[in-house]
């Protein structure tokens, strides 16, 4: 499904990733772990478009994607969740997951000014397929609320039906339990577990270990830009080099405190 | 069942009502033409700002393009007023796709001043090469008119340019409430994210900017016949500052806010006209309260309206309409 061959990016003189490589097949949900500044959230730049590799190659379904722009690769069916707030302000919880069915929609500008029909049923149907997601995720009651200064969970979930609404082939979900609460924790990690069973490829960063290990079949250990562990949970937590790698800087953290 | 009419749509018939009755009633003919073809260009203009987030300074270049199309289309070329009239909002807005990828690269402040510059390279271009009127100008643009009926007088013009001005507000509101409108409101709100959503981004904003730049052609259009003259002097830099006051007191992001804050706007500067004229007052007092009223009205706005007249007024409105409906008998 996605093939990441030796993919290097650098900020300045610093290397994001280098020389990533990475194997995910159709359906499968893999976590990646790391500590902060490992280059995880480079590594789902580079793979939705919003950053280009110095060197190496993105192939999904043996496609190469990585000069693609993001809205193309969206198309393509990559549907991400960012890190950060990245609601659209100004537009109801509604509007923005409407938005989030535009990559499998098609009315342009000329169809918006004289309104056809098929215009019309599109709309309906983008509404109809926007309001299923929000009910997923538990957002439908707010619907028509502004996507203004909404609290950190959820917006998470917000972004989650809008990245459902594309209808993702291979879902990219960048720390999506942060700012959750226990239950909707659980809530979440049923709803992943049910896009994976439903054939959808997932990417999950966490940072919440606990969640990853028990939803991942296989987990990638980023550090300092470099892949230095990949396999079942189990053999990746026992993997010196990734305690090595967490220990340290949890060293360093403590130290800062 | 009856379906009950939202209260708003009264109040879009009363303004439309006004509209009809106001060319009637009203002596300076020329000034609510002015207003009505502001109207146009601020609604194309708070679509730019507000709902795409991108600013302008240099809007004058689109109504440039409009008014020269029909100035250069009817004297030089002999084409039929109605032909240019249909043709300039086109031109205007291919003028916006032809500057618009590499100006729209720029953000914030940066494109303000790139689409000013645009505006100040437009004006010399006119007042440089003869074919756009050099120093002259073009003058004798025929009169409006169909076949053989043929306008007379400022009436049937500001009548006109209302009709346009009801079709730019109606086309906005369908744009605003459509997938592409969707597109570009979001990537205003977050670039990336559009952009992951499927928005083609930098082709929307190009888009929304042709948009904007055909309202301001057609108001250029309509413009050119009502004066019936061109220059480079047509489109000083003010007036495109003026717009953008125009679009901030009537309130970004609003399909009406255009037309508010051009009527108001305007009226406000008609009125100090009239004061700055009185007997005894020295001939540099219009023009210092007109730039003293810039001032002090974006600053009272942005204090006490910062979302701008018709957001304000709306949020009220529905204050209002909700503390009656709770107020009802179930």
């Amino acid at each position: 499904m996605l093939t990441i061959d030796r993919v290097s990016r650098r900020f300045g003189g610093v290397y994001a990733n280098q020389d990533v490589t990475l194997e995910v097949a159709e359906g499968e949900l893999r976590g990646i772990i790391g500590p902060n500044g490992a280059g995880k959230s480079t590594l789902f730049n580079l793979i939705a478009g919003h950053a280009r590799p110095d060197s190496g190659a993105i192939r999904l379904k043996g496609r190469r994607i990585d000069r693609l722009p993001a809205h193309v690769r969206a198309r393509l069916g990559i549907g991400i969740v960012f890190q950060g707030a990245r609601t659209f302000a100004g537009m109801s919880l509604l509007e923005n997951v409407m938005v989030g069915a535009h990559s499998r929609t098609r009315a342009g500008l000329v169809a918006a000014a004289v309104r056809p029909p098929s215009q019309r049923r599109e709309e309906r149907r983008i509404k109809s397929t926007a309001e299923e997601c929000l009910e997923r995720v538990g957002l439908l009651e707010w619907a028509s609320r502004p996507a203004d200064g909404l609290p950190l969970g959820q917006q998470r979930r917000l972004q989650v039906a809008r990245a459902l609404a594309g209808e993702p082939r291979l879902l990219l979900l960048d720390e999506p339990a942060s700012g959750l609460r226990a239950r909707e924790r659980q809530d979440l990690a049923q709803l992943i577990r049910d896009l994976a069973r439903s054939g959808v490829t997932v990417l999950l960063v966490e940072h919440d270990v606990g969640m990853v290990t028990s939803l991942s079949e296989r987990i990638t250990v980023l550090d300092l830009g470099r892949v230095i562990a990949d396999g079942t949970p189990a053999e990746v937590t026992s993997d010196p080099a990734v305690v090595k790698a967490y220990l340290g800087t949890g060293a360093d953290h403590a130290a800062h405190r | 069942m009856i379906r009950r009419i939202p209260p708003k749509a009264y109040l879009t018939a009363l303004a439309g009502a006004a509209a009809l009755v106001a060319p009637l009633v009203m002596n300076d003919l020329t000034f609510l033409m002015r207003m009505v073809l502001a109207a146009i260009v601020v609604t194309g203009l708070s679509l730019l700002m507000g709902y795409a987030g991108q600013a302008s300074l240099g809007h004058g270049a689109f109504v440039a393009a409009g008014a020269l199309t029909v100035a250069l289309g009817t004297t030089r070329m002999g084409l039929p007023p109605l032909a240019v009239l249909l043709a300039a909002p086109f031109v205007a807005g291919a003028f916006a796709l032809v500057v618009g990828p590499p100006l729209l690269r720029l953000r914030g402040h940066y494109l303000a001043f790139g689409t000013l510059a645009l505006l100040l390279i437009v004006q010399t271009a006119m007042s440089a090469f003869d074919a756009l009127g050099g120093a002259f100008g073009i003058s004798g643009i025929p009169p409006f008119g169909v076949g053989n009926s043929i306008f007379v007088g400022q009436l049937p013009y500001v009548y006109l340019a209302l009709g346009c001005l009801g079709l730019v507000l109606v086309l906005t509101h369908r744009i605003v409430h459509s997938r592409f409108g969707r597109g570009v409101r979001a990537f205003a709100g977050s670039e990336t994210a559009a952009g992951s959503a499927g928005v083609p981004v930098m082709r929307s904003k190009v888009a929304i900017f042709a948009i904007s730049g055909m309202y301001a052609g057609l108001a250029g259009a309509l413009s050119a016949f009502f004066t019936p003259y061109v220059s480079s002097d047509s489109f000083p830099a003010v007036e495109s500052f003026t717009y953008v006051i125009m679009a901030v007191v009537g309130g970004l992001g609003t399909v009406w806010g255009g037309v508010a804050g051009a009527v108001l706007v305007s009226t406000l500067l008609q009125v100090l006209n009239t004061v700055s004229s009185q007997p005894g007052l020295p001939p540099t007092t219009g023009p210092i309260m007109q730039y003293a009223t810039y001032g002090a009205l974006l600053v009272l706005a942005l204090l006490f309206m910062p979302r701008g007249v018709v957001p304000t007024l709306d949020g009220a409105f529905d204050r209002l309409a909700a503390r009656r409906r709770a107020g009802e008998p179930a």
